[in-house]
């Protein structure tokens, strides 16, 4: 495998500069969200906001079969992963925490079960002595989620509430669950993919029900970034899988000629993004209880 | 996981196809998903968000009785820029698969060929999906690319020589529609509304990552993305 480290350097430099700009615009919205906390100060959640979460949940319990006609009825999600999920979706939403709130502390809760999967897989023999250019995505990637998770986290307390430090107790569950499969890089990638579809898509749901303006703009923000590190770690595990792990290189040069055609649409199999139920974290399962 | 990312394996054959191969076997990534299925998917989102935004239009105030459209306000405004955008998306694509196959770019990787056919087929459903909104809340469907942008991007591609120039310009088309995308979901009212910029926004993050990629560039460069691009 090889890589132009002095490249690579150059670009995780570029890369950090645009955070170090971001972060700036982020702060920027803090003092806004405090002000916010303030006139939310002791308030209540209102009725119409549960009614707004669980009407959300609701269409998800229907997409997934616990309405006529769907996955459940047809017999495919017994028990199990589909169990699970049921058991989650069929809770009612906290009645005492906001919802925008619950929403931002389960965002901390997926970014932090992330940054802990990278890490996690940096430590693997077949990782770490590895491609080069996986550990620099890994490295870089898990930086980005650990910044994701302290932007949620600031705009958790400027909301008034409790940050989550914790990882998405449902899917740290699928992880560990994983964890001994975990043989070969392919398998990590497979396992990042659905930790970043999980985020994206999570996002992607609950910017329709967050009311806070603020909130939306970062979580439309991290969506955008989910988003990428899912369509790149698709195209690194289309070429593992494919049996050539050495186009997996930055920059690709002249080897750009000799990537497969499809290496030019595997990263996104949909003109328009579409959700897995069995891969979305309810609204509130990362909830600080 | 019980239920994970299906890894697609890429067939790692030598890469010999170029576009006019592409082209001659039927737009083969469009194909693969399905036109129908496609077109299926945007018009379910379009007509959900159409309703919404004909329901906040009327509800606003107005007669239901006006001959001509009323100009596009709140959403249908946001919708109205958006297919400007994917009309001049769509068009720059084919302009460049054109140039391709007239070989006026020099030697195009099958990778390039096969995303060229593959984005602009994404942004017809982005622009269809736009334009079904409009059109059912009464609006006239957009068809002329977005005239602000279009200038810049003509004088551009006017400058286009081979991929490489090619490739820059469409990530900066790409750019600019998620950045627009990512700008406008905290404005927009209509939860469809929401759903489907969002739909489309990460797509079109997920272009530029390949495309990144393919001019030599970390395909995930901003840890927040930014929206200083954004078309308004």
């Amino acid at each position: 495998m090889s890589i132009d480290d002095r490249t690579m350097k150059d670009l995780i430099a570029e890369s950090q500069d645009l955070h170090v700009d971001a972060m700036r615009d982020i702060k920027e919205t803090l003092p806004e969200l405090a002000q916010i906390r303030e006139e939310r100060r002791g308030q209540e959640v209102d009725a119409d906001e549960i009614n707004r979460f669980n009407a959300g949940r609701r269409q998800v319990l229907k997409g997934m079969g616990y309405g006529a006609g769907g996955l459940a009825a047809r017999g495919l999600v017994v028990g199990g992963f589909g169990g699970m999920f049921a058991g989650i979706l069929s809770t009612p939403a906290y009645a005492d925490t906001a919802l925008d709130i619950q929403i931002l502390q389960t965002a901390s809760s997926l970014e932090t079960l992330a940054s802990a999967t990278y890490a996690t897989a940096l430590t693997l023999p077949f990782i770490k002595n590895g491609s080069a250019t996986v550990v620099k995505f890994a490295q870089t990637t898990m930086a980005q989620h650990d910044e994701h998770n302290k932007a949620f986290q600031a705009q958790t307390t400027a909301l008034g509430g409790k940050p989550q430090t914790m990882p998405n107790a449902k899917f740290a569950a699928v992880v560990e669950q994983a964890a001994p499969g975990l043989k070969a890089p392919a398998d990590v990638v497979t396992l990042a993919s659905s930790l970043e579809k999980v985020a994206t898509d999570t996002y992607l749901t609950n910017l329709t029900m967050l009311e806070d303006m603020k909130s939306k703009v970062i979580m439309s923000s991290v969506m955008g970034v989910e988003a990428q590190h899912l369509a790149t770690l698709r195209a690194v595990g289309a070429l593992l899988a494919g049996g050539a792990p050495e186009l997996i290189k930055i920059p690709i040069g002249a080897d750009l000629a000799k990537l497969p055609a499809a290496a030019g649409s595997v990263a996104f199999p949909d003109a328009l993004e579409q959700t897995d139920p069995m891969l979305l974290a309810p609204a509130d399962s990362g909830v600080v209880k | 996981m019980s239920r994970s990312e299906s890894t697609p394996s890429v067939d790692v054959q030598p890469a010999s196809a170029d576009v006019a191969d592409v082209q001659a076997t039927g737009a083969k990534p469009a194909a693969a998903w399905g036109r129908r299925g496609l077109l299926a998917t945007a018009a379910a989102a379009a007509a959900a968000v159409a309703a919404a935004c004909s329901s906040s239009e009327t509800s606003s105030g107005g007669s239901s009785t006006a001959a001509a459209p009323s100009a596009a306000t709140g959403d249908l405004a946001v919708a109205k820029l958006a297919a400007g955008l994917e009309v001049l998306a769509v068009g720059t694509y084919r302009a460049a698969l054109d140039a391709a196959t007239a070989n006026k770019l020099g030697p195009v990787p099958p990778a390039v060929a096969t995303f060229v056919q593959t984005a602009m087929a994404h942004h017809q459903v982005h622009l269809d999906a736009w334009n079904m909104v409009l059109d059912g809340a009464g609006q006239p469907k957009v068809t002329e690319p977005d005239a602000k942008l279009k200038p810049t991007v003509d004088a551009a591609f006017a400058k286009v020589t081979d991929v490489t120039g090619a490739a820059n310009l469409a990530l900066l088309l790409e750019q600019i529609a998620a950045q627009t995308y990512s700008k406008a979901i905290p404005t927009l009212q209509s939860k469809d509304a929401i759903m489907l910029a969002a739909q489309i926004q990460i797509i079109d993050q997920q272009h530029q990552s390949i495309l990144l990629y393919a001019l030599g560039m970390y395909p995930v460069p901003e840890v927040f993305q930014s929206t200083a691009k954004a078309a308004s």
